[in-house]
């Protein structure tokens, strides 16, 4: 694999929920156009590590960290960053979808919109743009102006992604997004997840681990808020390094 | 369980003991004008004072409620700051009830403005056309260029009657303001340097910042004042009420003896201590011959 | 047993609710009844199209309240047009933007507001807040349809930032967010989701607040003047429909043609009332099937 340029690179990062440690100095190096699995057991960190790479976290009160997590070489933690702009550079997606009591167009037009587009041509084209690279504008095309909550739940989802590649984003993050849907509705998002990482960096979070091994080039195995192994995907579930992680692998503990 | 039912036997057999009193038929009841209620309850308590054993209860609820509580037997006395009406006189002797009337004082209806209006007279009939609405304007009447602000009360008030059928015989002007009561009309005049109001003698006299106007009955007659006894005296106040009181049949016994007491020097100069005008001497004699006292 | 049991508590659910419904009904009835024998001397086009209600007239009597249904009218969407953008803003600051210090200073304050008894807010209105109307309008007192609208206000507004807080805390945190996800400041989420989604709960809370303002009589009583003229503006003293029946209630003479009109306006109250609050249900209804 070609690894040209680390997109994000995550060195010595500790995380506090008040007085508990949720993540104990991790450290990552996340490459452009690539997509990166996040794994591992209940309560390991890894929905905490992924909200941290843009900031999400700040939301919860109490919360502390230490260590620094770079964007193209600026730490997102620094004093006096924007928030609001990391936030539209590194997307995310939920894992239940989440779309606003809106219609299918105004959801996806959100992002653009208070991010100060004013130009309804220029929104209009976006929102196109957006919902093919969602692969959702072919079923949606006609009914725009429909309530979001009309769609199935996989079409939802591929809205909420729509909804996210609107502001044309730089990383997509993406949490469990297929966990709450079917088996169909589940491939088609992993088959735009291929497409996706031509034009972006993801990172996705996923308790299903065959999905991991089947769309994520580098896998990282995290575990008790610590980064156990981060290798390339085919050697971490075929040959992991570290006997833990293969114990997880072969299903000997959730 | 037992400590409870002891406490309410105590609250009873109290309260049964602070009755008494009523109960046992001493008690004299007056009900009615709002306009008398203060003087009346003050008169009342020396009497009271003077008498022990003797007990007085003084309420109000407005003229009319006085005279229905009297057709109603309700009540010794009724207090009223107007004449009881025709139906009102039907109505009670239907019910076996002979209201007469004693009067126990007067008073002055006083008009007031804005202590820096230099308007200090008013002919009657300008007074009528003014809270009639058809003069709008101070300069109409010798003052400034400015609109008049009329303030008057509620129509539950006898003062409001009173000077309708008195001043106006008319109705007032839709713009006139509606005040809850004599104190919110002396506020609001002192406020507003273009506001007109009426209002019982009483407070007149304790109110700084208001002038109080002269009224004359005819254009080119004299200009009474009814801060000044000795014009009212004299009769030349044109807007003056009687203050009554009901009873039904001859009053006689307790009844008799309280009224007497009001219409005593000592009861007349609790009227005038409370700002209104002792019995002229026309209706001395008139409750002598009608009810005798 | 148990079942027995059951039943019982069911019965007495019914029962409670069968006492509310009959409580309402029977007040409309007895609205309805004792109204009746006014219209035989009083048309209702007279009554309800005409503007001098004067009942003890010198002359004829005249009874016509269109005068005090826009009186009504008047002070209840001059109250809203203060306190709903102010209510609605203020919930927003205190759920999202405000400090956790602010919120605790700001609540019990509210709290406050919302019971302090009408006449001392009629009384404010007298003594405080008539005056400064006075003087900013230059006008000769401050009783008048501003006043009212003010006054009323304030007691609208502790049940609207109440309700619609409520109604704002319930939006589901994942709509927040989505929202911050695609690069939204705080006001930004409260403004253009959080709002439009807790936005039948709003609605509500306004529709609450009006019916407050609609009914209130010892406020207005007290502060707005009671001219019966028909007002040409918020500068002009009002005389609501509440007032009127305050007013004139305690010392009419039974089963007159006055007495009837009287309760004839507690009827048009009544509908008045009724049809706001039909108005807020079928609002409420159609947008909480959009939402799902």
């Amino acid at each position: 694999m070609n690894r040209e340029h680390i997109k994000i690179k995550v060195k010595d990062f500790n995380f506090f929920y008040g007085e508990e440690q949720a993540l104990k100095n991790v450290a990552m190096d996340i490459y452009k156009n690539e997509v990166i699995g996040i794994i591992g057991p209940s309560g390991c960190g890894k929905s905490t590590f992924l909200r941290s790479l843009n900031r999400m976290n700040d939301v919860i009160p109490g919360v502390k960290y230490e260590g620094t997590v770079t964007l193209d070489g600026k730490n997102i933690f620094a004093h006096g960053i924007d928030v609001v702009d990391i936030r539209r550079k590194v997307g995310m997606v939920f894992q239940k979808s989440n779309p606003f009591p809106k219609s299918v167009f105004d959801n996806v037009a959100y992002g653009l919109r208070i991010n100060g587009e004013k130009n309804k041509d220029v929104i209009a084209e976006k929102v196109e743009k957006s919902l093919m690279g969602a692969a959702l504008w072919g079923e949606v095309k006609d009914r725009l102006s429909a309530s979001a909550f009309d769609l199935s739940g996989g079409q939802q989802q591929r809205l909420c992604i729509a909804r996210a590649l609107a502001v044309e984003p730089e990383v997509l993050l993406m949490d469990e997004p297929a966990s709450a849907l079917d088996p169909t509705a589940t491939s088609k998002i992993e088959e735009l997840i291929q497409e996706l990482k031509k034009n972006y960096t993801i990172v996705i979070v996923t308790h299903n681990m065959q999905q991991a091994a089947r769309i994520s080039d580098y896998t990282a195995f995290f575990m008790m808020g610590e980064l156990i192994e981060y290798d390339v995907a085919g050697k971490v579930f075929t040959n992991p390094s570290k006997k833990i992680t293969e114990e997880y692998i072969t299903g000997r503990f959730g | 369980m037992f400590r409870k039912t002891a406490k309410m036997l105590g609250v009873l057999i109290l309260s049964v003991v602070v009755s008494l009193p009523a109960l046992s038929q001493e008690m004299v009841q007056v009900r009615g004008s709002d306009t008398m209620v203060n003087v009346v309850q003050r008169m009342a308590e020396v009497y009271m004072q003077n008498n022990p054993g003797r007990y007085i209860a003084v309420t109000g609820g407005g003229s009319g409620t006085g005279i229905a509580a009297i057709t109603n037997k309700t009540v010794d006395i009724a207090n009223a700051s107007r004449d009881i009406r025709q139906q009102e006189i039907i109505r009670a002797r239907n019910s076996g009830v002979e209201p007469t009337r004693v009067v126990i004082g007067m008073d002055c209806i006083t008009v007031v403005v804005n202590g820096d209006n230099n308007v200090d007279r008013l002919t009657v009939a300008q007074l009528g056309a003014i809270f009639r609405g058809e003069i709008t304007n101070w300069k109409d009447v010798g003052g400034a260029d400015m609109p008049i602000t009329l303030y008057g009360r509620q129509s539950n008030s006898g003062t409001f009657v009173f000077f309708r059928d008195v001043v106006l015989k008319g109705d007032y002007s839709d713009r006139m303001n509606r005040m809850n009561g004599t104190s919110q009309i002396v506020e609001a005049v002192r406020a507003d340097r273009t506001g007109i109001g009426y209002i019982g003698l009483g407070h007149a006299r304790a109110a700084r910042g208001l002038r109080v106007v002269r009224l004359a009955l005819r254009e080119g007659g004299e200009y009474a004042d009814p801060t000044n006894p000795a014009h009212i005296a004299e009769g030349k106040y044109p807007i003056i009420r009687t203050l009554n009181q009901y009873i039904d049949g001859m009053p006689e016994g307790r009844i008799k003896d309280f009224l007497s007491f009001e219409v005593s020097p000592e009861g007349q100069k609790i009227m005038s201590e409370m700002g209104f005008v002792p019995i002229p001497s026309e209706y001395v004699e008139y409750n002598r011959t009608n009810a005798g006292v | 047993m148990a079942r027995i049991k059951e039943n019982m508590i069911h019965g007495l659910f019914f029962l409670n609710g069968l006492v509310v419904v009959g409580v309402l009904c029977g007040i409309f009835a007895i609205l309805v009844f004792t109204a009746a024998p006014a219209f035989k001397e009083i048309s209702i086009v007279e009554f309800l199209a005409t503007v001098r209600w004067n009942p003890t007239s010198y002359y004829k009597p005249s009874y016509g309240i269109l005068s005090m249904i826009v009186s009504s009218l008047m002070v209840t969407i001059g109250a809203l047009t203060i306190a709903v953008p102010l209510g609605i803003g203020t919930a927003a600051y205190l759920t999202d933007v405000a400090s956790p210090r602010v919120r605790e200073v700001a609540k019990p304050v509210i709290e406050i507001l919302a019971g302090i008894p009408s006449v001392v807010l009629g009384f404010l209105g007298i003594v405080l807040v008539g005056p400064i109307i006075a003087r900013v309008f230059g006008l000769p007192n401050g009783l008048n349809a501003i006043n009212g609208s003010v006054l009323l206000a304030v007691m609208a507004l502790p049940t609207i930032i109440s309700l619609s807080e409520d109604a704002l805390n319930s939006v589901p945190r994942s709509f927040t967010e989505a929202s911050y996800a695609v690069g939204a400041t705080k006001w930004q989420t409260v403004v253009r989701v959080k709002i439009p989604a807790a936005i039948s709960g709003i609605f509500a809370s306004c529709m609450l607040g009006m019916g407050r303002a609609v009914g209130e009589t010892m406020t207005v009583l007290m502060a707005t003047g009671c001219a019966p003229a028909m007002p040409r503006n918020f500068l002009d003293p009002v005389r609501t429909m509440t007032a009127s029946i305050a007013i004139e209630l305690g010392e009419v003479p039974y089963y007159t043609t006055h007495y009837y009109a009287l309760f004839g306006i507690g009827l048009v109250l009544f509908v008045i009332t009724f049809l706001i609050n039909m108005a807020a249900d079928a609002v409420l209804n159609k947008y909480q099937v959009k939402v799902r």
